[in-house]
């Protein structure tokens, strides 16, 4: 994979997010698909432990890898802020709506649970990732669970991150070989190179979010495919 | 979108409060298009607790589907209410249509089943 390069983007918050997770996502969606097919275990297993007749949020779905995991036995509907991606997931005949995670359209404790994965790392500053992490927890019902991955600064695979470097460009390749665009263009001789803002968690960075937030419990923390993970709950008054 | 979806949803447009208005969200011009589906019962009565059942049976009235104003003590037993449940939250769909909130008139449109719940930079 080529180098990630320090973000050094002189924008806004909103505009960083609309230019390198929004438009990217719209533009690389049927390639991003292809890849995101193998559902990681820890979410497996979470997923797989939920009570028959469960309902669940997944923010940041993508192109609804893990929606139909358990079709018929617990409910699931997505959002995602891509409409291509979303696209994909109404193709594949998942519930599904375009919405930004930091402002769900979803009413107060409506939920069992919540997923979202690999999705709170595009958030471009503190104040956004606390207010991504507060929505997944105002959407469940008070003794709901959220999992949440987001990626880790500390990796073992073969991507090597400057643990100096938190807030960084992705860059994402699209082979040459591939149509690409939303467009009819067929002169594509290149591969196509796309850059998506994340912000690397440090090791404690994810609980310490969750651990931050009125009535909330972690139950669960640890590290799983290069990301960290946490299973936190919405305690009861 | 399936109905079960739609009594997920409330408006969330910042200042708009109002719990009586924020959902259900009224439908207009809505297309609606039956999908079967299989049922699963021990699935239908676990989740009833998180229906907003007013909110639902209010949709499925203006909609012209039947649903009884009050669910039955014994939901399990009462095979002809859960095909009435199964069928309005599961099976019926609205591919087409607005969706919009009876607070503060926001219109939230649904293409292709999709809805989009996106705001505008002032509504947030």
């Amino acid at each position: 994979m080529k180098d990630p390069v320090p973000d050094t983007l002189q924008l806004g918050e909103a505009d960083k997010e609309e230019q390198y997770v929004h438009s990217v996502y719209n533009e690389i969606a049927s390639h991003f698909s292809d890849t995101r097919f193998k559902p990681w275990p820890v979410i497996e297993r979470y997923l797989k432990g939920l009570p028959s007749g469960s309902i669940g949020a997944d923010v940041g779905c993508g192109n609804g890898k893990y929606l139909g995991v358990r079709t018929g036995d617990v409910f699931m509907m997505g959002t995602d802020r891509s409409e291509s991606l979303v696209d994909i997931c109404q193709q594949r005949k998942f519930e599904c709506m375009v919405s930004d995670g930091l402002d769900l359209p979803y009413r107060d404790s409506a939920f069992d649970f919540a997923i979202s994965i690999a999705v709170i790392h595009h958030f471009s500053s503190p104040e956004r990732r606390l207010q991504a992490a507060k929505e997944l927890l105002r959407i469940i019902r008070p003794g709901g669970t959220v999992l949440v991955f987001a990626w880790a600064l500390e990796q073992n695979g073969r991507r090597k991150f400057d643990p100096n470097m938190q807030d960084v460009l992705v860059p994402w390749v699209v082979p040459k070989s591939r149509k690409q665009g939303k467009g009819d263009e067929e002169e594509e001789r290149e591969d196509k190179v796309y850059h998506r803002y994340y912000h690397l968690f440090r090791e404690g960075e994810l609980p310490a979010l969750f651990e931050g937030l009125d009535r909330c419990t972690i139950l669960e923390q640890g590290y799983d495919k290069d990301n960290w993970y946490v299973i936190a709950r919405k305690d009861r008054l | 979108m399936r109905l079960i979806t739609h009594n997920m949803l409330k408006c969330h447009v910042r200042n708009c409060t109002d719990p009586d208005k924020q959902f259900p969200l009224r439908f207009e011009n809505a297309e609606l298009e039956q999908i079967e589906a299989e049922r699963n019962d021990e699935f239908l009565v676990r989740m009833i607790p998180r229906l907003d059942w007013p909110a639902l049976v209010k949709t499925a009235t203006a909609l012209g589907i039947a649903l009884p104003a009050s669910i039955p003590e014994t939901p399990s037993e009462d095979d002809d209410f859960l095909q009435k449940l199964h069928t309005t939250i599961l099976e019926t769909h609205v591919k087409e249509g607005s969706m919009f909130c009876d607070g503060c008139g926001h219109e939230y449109k649904i293409t292709n089943g999709i809805p989009n719940m996106l705001l505008a930079e002032h509504e947030i």
